[in-house]
């Protein structure tokens, strides 16, 4: 029998001293939620600017927008369920020592700003329960805990009218409800620009696509 | 307490161990080293140490979760955590735990003494010596592990549901925050290029 291998005798040496960060519900989740995202909001640029693209017929775009709506919807509490029930919960905590958050968040603001271009060291350790830096922790929280709801509610009041009518009238109409949805939907656009791009600023442009594939944080110079 | 007291060492970096190895080893202590959180928990099933030392930020299973295995299993068993830079938030989690002390990297030799010495002094009394006592302090520690992991499942979810309220809060904080610090960071390099002129 041949000895065993350095994976066999230990696997986390073996992954080269890295962290598994994103496990494999979160992965899942993530890439059917930006696949899902990129197309409603293709879907939703035709449903809207009808006379300007002509990428399916407007009924091809209200199915297909309403549809992946709703599996968006069901991805979303994939995510919610998982992190309730997971010790990774404490990634969405709050920060409650607001000085303390906010002087970290400036950090991090001057690292991206000025420090990243210096080579400076990444001001966030990042570990299993707490991956998010200040910044992205206030994003993330923000974006799944207020305005993907208010999209999903805004999608839902505008999927059926009729059945949502009382709740319609209570918030001030369909054209309220329209702009709130328009206004979360530009959102999106601008977040999902962001998010691509600081995707791009670990140790090599693509570690960081890497670690969302295959769970383990790639190595940093200063580790 | 045995009279030889023993020491475990988990850290992935060998150096670290190598370092509470030559420190408390000259003082009188046996220690062990151990790589990972894995194989630092296999090794507490065999033997009784006096003190764990483990680093926050390992491959695997973490410091934070070999502490707190280990104070689920014995909590008396003082456990004294390593760690670096930029860990505050990690301390700030451990502290929950009940982990018996802070040991900051670059270690030296009067550290590693004095912390041990301090976590060993305030840890002697709980000891359990008969055999009663130990099923008692076994049962105990049953019931306090259940109790403590429902206190901390009912704290991860209501943080959970406070997250959008507080980060609203900070959002709309935020641009006061920001001119605040801004105001703060040109008054202060005002005054610096004045007393240097």
């Amino acid at each position: 029998m041949s000895p065993p291998s350095a994976m066999e005798q230990n696997p986390g040496k073996a992954q080269d001293q890295k962290i598994y960060l994103h496990p494999l519900p979160v992965r899942i989740w993530h890439w059917v939620n930006a696949a899902g995202f990129l197309l409603l909001i293709l879907t939703g640029f035709q449903l809207r600017y009808v006379d300007l693209f002509s990428l399916m017929s407007f009924e091809t775009a209200v199915h297909l927008h309403n549809w992946i709506g709703f599996f968006v919807i069901a991805n979303w509490f994939l995510w919610f369920f998982y992190y309730l029930t997971s010790d990774k919960i404490t990634n969405y905590h709050p920060d409650l020592n607001a000085a303390s958050f906010f002087e970290r968040f400036f950090r991090q603001a001057q690292f991206y700003g000025q420090g990243i271009f210096m080579g400076q060291k990444r001001p966030h350790d990042v570990h299993p329960s707490n991956k998010f830096n200040p910044m992205q922790k206030l994003t993330y929280q923000f974006m799944m805990f207020i305005t993907v709801p208010i999209t999903f509610i805004s999608g839902l009041m505008m999927w059926d009218v009729e059945r949502f009518s009382a709740l319609i009238e209570l918030v001030g109409g369909i054209r309220v409800v329209n702009t709130v949805h328009v206004l979360m939907f530009i959102m999106f656009v601008m977040f999902m620009f962001v998010h691509a791009y600081m995707g791009m600023l670990g140790p090599k442009p693509s570690s960081h696509y890497k670690e969302m594939i295959t769970g383990y944080e790639e190595p940093h110079d200063e580790d | 307490m045995r009279n030889i007291p023993q020491v475990l060492v988990i850290d992935d970096d060998a150096v670290v161990g190598h370092s509470f190895e030559r420190v408390l080893t000259e003082k009188g202590y046996e220690v062990d080293m151990a790589l990972s959180g894995e194989e630092g928990l296999k090794d507490m099933d065999t033997t009784d140490y006096d003190i764990v030392f483990t680093d926050i930020k390992m491959p695997g299973i973490d410091g934070i979760e070999v502490a707190e295995r280990i104070k689920a299993k014995c909590p008396w068993t003082p456990v004294v955590v390593i760690t670096g830079y930029g860990t505050e938030e990690n301390e700030a989690r451990a502290s929950v735990l009940g982990v018996n002390g802070f040991v900051r990297k670059p270690l030296t030799p009067e550290m590693i003494e004095s912390v041990t010495l301090k976590a060993l002094s305030e840890h002697e009394e709980p000891q359990p010596a008969a055999n009663e006592e130990v099923i008692l302090a076994e049962t105990e520690a049953v019931e306090f592990k259940g109790w403590r992991k429902a206190l901390r499942i009912a704290r991860n979810i209501a943080l959970f549901f406070a997250a959008p309220f507080i980060a609203l809060s900070y959002i709309i904080a935020l641009p006061i925050v920001g001119f605040y610090t801004f105001a703060k960071l040109a008054v202060e390099a005002w005054q610096k290029k004045r007393a240097v002129s």
